[in-house]
Protein backbone atom coordinates (compact mmCIF):
# COMPACT_ATOMS: atom_id res chain seq x y z
CA UNK A 1 0.00 0.00 0.00
CA UNK A 2 3.01 2.53 0.41
CA UNK A 3 4.43 1.57 -2.67
CA UNK A 4 2.01 4.06 -4.39
CA UNK A 5 4.35 6.96 -3.58
CA UNK A 6 7.82 5.42 -4.78
CA UNK A 7 8.70 7.45 -7.70
CA UNK A 8 8.24 11.55 -5.42
CA UNK A 9 11.29 11.42 -3.05
CA UNK A 10 10.11 11.54 -0.02
CA UNK A 11 7.44 14.64 -0.09
CA UNK A 12 4.43 13.54 -2.06
CA UNK A 13 1.14 15.19 -2.23
CA UNK A 14 -2.33 13.50 -1.10
CA UNK A 15 -2.77 11.65 1.36
CA UNK A 16 0.84 11.52 2.67
CA UNK A 17 2.43 12.30 5.43
CA UNK A 18 0.62 9.02 7.64
CA UNK A 19 2.16 5.78 8.36
CA UNK A 20 4.61 7.13 10.59
CA UNK A 21 7.92 8.87 10.50
CA UNK A 22 9.37 5.26 9.58
CA UNK A 23 9.14 5.91 6.08
CA UNK A 24 12.31 7.54 4.55
CA UNK A 25 14.68 7.49 1.57
CA UNK A 26 15.36 4.36 0.93
CA UNK A 27 12.80 5.15 -2.63
CA UNK A 28 14.67 7.97 -4.36
CA UNK A 29 15.47 7.63 -7.90
CA UNK A 30 18.23 5.45 -7.95
CA UNK A 31 17.14 1.64 -7.12
CA UNK A 32 13.73 2.35 -8.64
CA UNK A 33 12.29 -0.94 -6.76
CA UNK A 34 13.75 -0.57 -3.41
CA UNK A 35 11.84 -1.88 -0.44
CA UNK A 36 10.92 0.84 1.76
CA UNK A 37 12.43 0.39 5.05
CA UNK A 38 9.87 0.26 7.75
CA UNK A 39 10.34 0.80 11.39
CA UNK A 40 10.68 -2.79 13.34
CA UNK A 41 9.45 -1.19 16.43
CA UNK A 42 6.33 0.42 15.23
CA UNK A 43 5.46 -2.54 13.28
CA UNK A 44 5.65 -4.17 16.02
CA UNK A 45 4.15 -1.83 18.93
CA UNK A 46 6.92 -2.23 21.11
CA UNK A 47 6.27 1.40 23.01
CA UNK A 48 8.85 0.85 25.82
CA UNK A 49 12.73 -0.56 24.44
CA UNK A 50 14.20 -2.06 27.07
CA UNK A 51 18.43 -1.88 27.76
CA UNK A 52 17.84 -5.10 29.62
CA UNK A 53 16.15 -7.41 26.56
CA UNK A 54 19.52 -7.97 24.85
CA UNK A 55 17.29 -9.66 22.15
CA UNK A 56 15.71 -7.07 21.20
CA UNK A 57 19.31 -4.69 21.10
CA UNK A 58 21.68 -6.97 19.04
CA UNK A 59 20.28 -6.61 15.72
CA UNK A 60 20.90 -2.86 15.75
CA UNK A 61 24.93 -3.74 17.37
CA UNK A 62 26.09 -4.91 14.44
CA UNK A 63 29.51 -6.71 14.72
CA UNK A 64 31.65 -3.31 14.89
CA UNK A 65 30.06 -2.76 18.33
CA UNK A 66 28.61 0.90 16.78
CA UNK A 67 24.94 1.55 16.53
CA UNK A 68 23.11 0.96 12.99
CA UNK A 69 21.97 4.11 11.64
CA UNK A 70 18.69 4.58 11.08
CA UNK A 71 18.87 5.60 7.14
CA UNK A 72 20.09 1.66 7.28
CA UNK A 73 17.18 0.05 9.81
CA UNK A 74 14.96 2.57 8.95
CA UNK A 75 13.71 2.85 12.44
CA UNK A 76 11.90 5.88 12.86
CA UNK A 77 13.15 9.04 14.83
CA UNK A 78 11.46 8.63 17.87
CA UNK A 79 12.38 4.73 18.21
CA UNK A 80 15.43 5.29 17.49
CA UNK A 81 16.25 7.83 20.19
CA UNK A 82 14.97 5.17 22.59
CA UNK A 83 16.61 2.55 21.14
CA UNK A 84 20.30 4.46 21.51
CA UNK A 85 19.75 5.36 24.95
CA UNK A 86 18.70 1.66 25.55
CA UNK A 87 22.23 0.26 23.95
CA UNK A 88 23.94 3.18 25.84
CA UNK A 89 22.43 1.83 29.15
CA UNK A 90 22.99 -2.03 27.87
CA UNK A 91 26.61 -1.16 27.62
CA UNK A 92 27.66 0.52 30.90
CA UNK A 93 26.42 -3.22 32.13
CA UNK A 94 28.44 -5.28 29.78
CA UNK A 95 25.12 -6.39 27.94
CA UNK A 96 26.49 -4.93 24.38
CA UNK A 97 30.10 -4.06 23.77
CA UNK A 98 31.18 -0.62 23.13
CA UNK A 99 33.70 -2.13 20.61
CA UNK A 100 34.52 -5.29 19.50
CA UNK A 101 37.20 -6.23 16.71
CA UNK B 1 5.88 14.16 51.42
CA UNK B 2 7.27 13.99 47.01
CA UNK B 3 6.00 10.62 45.38
CA UNK B 4 7.86 7.64 45.37
CA UNK B 5 9.95 7.23 42.61
CA UNK B 6 10.56 4.09 40.57
CA UNK B 7 14.03 2.81 40.52
CA UNK B 8 15.97 -0.18 38.43
CA UNK B 9 18.99 -1.36 40.20
CA UNK B 10 21.21 -3.75 38.44
CA UNK B 11 24.39 -4.84 39.80
CA UNK B 12 26.79 -7.02 37.95
CA UNK B 13 28.66 -9.28 40.43
CA UNK B 14 32.31 -10.67 39.75
CA UNK B 15 31.78 -14.58 39.21
CA UNK B 16 33.81 -15.68 42.36
CA UNK B 17 30.88 -14.26 44.34
CA UNK B 18 29.15 -17.35 45.67
CA UNK B 19 25.69 -17.34 45.86
CA UNK B 20 25.47 -17.01 49.85
CA UNK B 21 27.91 -13.98 48.60
CA UNK B 22 24.87 -12.89 46.42
CA UNK B 23 22.20 -12.90 48.88
CA UNK B 24 24.35 -11.08 51.38
CA UNK B 25 24.51 -8.30 49.07
CA UNK B 26 20.98 -8.59 48.15
CA UNK B 27 19.82 -8.49 51.69
CA UNK B 28 21.94 -4.95 52.59
CA UNK B 29 20.37 -3.47 49.79
CA UNK B 30 16.99 -4.50 50.88
CA UNK B 31 18.51 -3.09 54.84
CA UNK B 32 18.88 0.44 52.98
CA UNK B 33 16.21 0.51 51.44
CA UNK B 34 13.87 -0.22 54.73
CA UNK B 35 16.30 2.33 56.28
CA UNK B 36 14.76 4.84 53.55
CA UNK B 37 11.43 3.33 53.93
CA UNK B 38 11.28 2.52 50.27
CA UNK B 39 10.39 -0.62 48.85
CA UNK B 40 11.26 -3.22 46.71
CA UNK B 41 9.19 -4.10 43.75
CA UNK B 42 11.13 -7.37 42.59
CA UNK B 43 14.38 -9.27 42.58
CA UNK B 44 15.22 -10.86 39.49
CA UNK B 45 18.21 -13.06 39.79
CA UNK B 46 19.91 -13.46 35.83
CA UNK B 47 22.42 -15.72 37.35
CA UNK B 48 25.69 -16.27 34.99
CA UNK B 49 26.31 -14.85 31.94
CA UNK B 50 28.72 -13.93 29.65
CA UNK B 51 29.74 -10.00 29.78
CA UNK B 52 29.49 -8.26 26.49
CA UNK B 53 33.67 -7.21 27.02
CA UNK B 54 35.90 -8.40 29.77
CA UNK B 55 35.92 -6.32 32.67
CA UNK B 56 39.23 -6.91 34.93
CA UNK B 57 40.18 -10.34 33.74
CA UNK B 58 36.73 -11.58 34.00
CA UNK B 59 34.38 -12.95 30.82
CA UNK B 60 31.37 -13.60 32.77
CA UNK B 61 29.72 -12.55 35.75
CA UNK B 62 26.49 -12.52 38.04
CA UNK B 63 23.49 -10.39 37.56
CA UNK B 64 20.80 -9.18 39.73
CA UNK B 65 18.38 -6.67 38.98
CA UNK B 66 16.00 -5.08 41.80
CA UNK B 67 13.04 -3.07 40.85
CA UNK B 68 12.96 -0.25 43.55
CA UNK B 69 10.32 2.45 44.54
CA UNK B 70 12.19 5.10 46.90
CA UNK B 71 13.79 8.77 47.15
CA UNK B 72 16.83 10.03 45.53
CA UNK B 73 18.89 9.84 48.36
CA UNK B 74 18.03 6.00 49.20
CA UNK B 75 19.62 5.39 45.67
CA UNK B 76 22.26 7.17 46.54
CA UNK B 77 23.24 5.66 49.36
CA UNK B 78 23.02 2.51 47.47
CA UNK B 79 25.22 3.87 45.10
CA UNK B 80 27.69 5.38 47.54
CA UNK B 81 27.77 1.77 48.97
CA UNK B 82 27.71 -0.71 45.94
CA UNK B 83 30.47 1.96 44.68
CA UNK B 84 33.00 1.05 47.84
CA UNK B 85 32.18 -2.63 47.29
CA UNK B 86 34.81 -4.96 45.35
CA UNK B 87 32.54 -7.59 44.04
CA UNK B 88 30.35 -5.35 42.33
CA UNK B 89 32.14 -4.78 39.02
CA UNK B 90 29.16 -2.42 37.62
CA UNK B 91 26.16 -1.27 38.78
CA UNK B 92 23.68 0.70 36.81
CA UNK B 93 21.06 3.16 38.54
CA UNK B 94 17.61 3.90 36.17
CA UNK B 95 14.75 5.68 36.62
CA UNK B 96 12.18 4.50 34.92
CA UNK B 97 8.62 5.67 36.35
CA UNK B 98 8.28 8.33 33.70
CA UNK B 99 9.67 6.32 31.01
CA UNK B 100 7.10 3.35 31.93
CA UNK B 101 4.47 6.38 32.01
CA UNK B 102 5.26 7.62 28.16
CA UNK B 103 4.87 4.33 27.23
CA UNK B 104 1.82 3.80 29.14
CA UNK B 105 0.51 6.77 27.20
CA UNK B 106 2.12 5.74 23.79
CA UNK B 107 -0.16 2.58 24.19
CA UNK B 108 -3.02 4.53 24.94
CA UNK B 109 -2.91 6.62 22.68
CA UNK B 110 -2.55 4.24 19.86
CA UNK B 111 -5.23 2.23 21.32
CA UNK B 112 -7.51 5.06 20.73
CA UNK B 113 -5.79 5.27 17.14
CA UNK B 114 -6.89 2.21 15.75
CA UNK B 115 -10.29 2.53 17.54
CA UNK B 116 -11.14 5.76 15.81
CA UNK B 117 -9.99 4.42 12.46
CA UNK B 118 -12.00 1.85 13.00
CA UNK B 119 -15.09 3.85 13.24
CA UNK B 120 -14.51 6.42 10.36
CA UNK B 121 -12.77 4.60 7.76
CA UNK B 122 -14.29 5.86 5.21
CA UNK B 123 -13.06 9.73 5.91
CA UNK B 124 -9.32 10.15 4.25
CA UNK B 125 -9.58 13.72 5.59
CA UNK B 126 -10.01 13.03 9.22
CA UNK B 127 -7.64 10.48 9.05
CA UNK B 128 -4.58 12.07 8.08
CA UNK B 129 -6.02 14.92 10.31
CA UNK B 130 -5.69 12.36 13.17
CA UNK B 131 -2.05 11.33 12.40
CA UNK B 132 -0.69 14.78 11.93
CA UNK B 133 -2.13 15.20 15.90
CA UNK B 134 -0.77 11.89 16.82
CA UNK B 135 2.52 12.93 15.55
CA UNK B 136 2.86 16.45 17.38
CA UNK B 137 1.84 14.17 20.22
CA UNK B 138 4.46 11.66 19.48
CA UNK B 139 7.12 14.89 19.30
CA UNK B 140 5.94 16.08 23.56
CA UNK B 141 6.72 13.08 25.10
CA UNK B 142 7.74 15.44 28.58
CA UNK B 143 4.79 15.35 31.51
Amino acid sequence: MSEERRSSQGRSQGRGGNRQSSERGGGGRRGLFRRRKLCKFCVEKIDYIDYKDVRMLTPFVPDRGKILPRRISGVCATHQRQLQSAIKRARQIALVPYVTD
Amino acid sequence: MTKPRKYELVYVLSPEVSEDGVTELHKQVEAIVARFEGQIERTDNWGRRKLAYEIGRHKEATYVLEVIDGSGDLMKEIERRLKVNEQVLRYLVVRVDEELKAADRAKARRQAETDRRGARRRTPDAQSAESAASADAGEQVEE
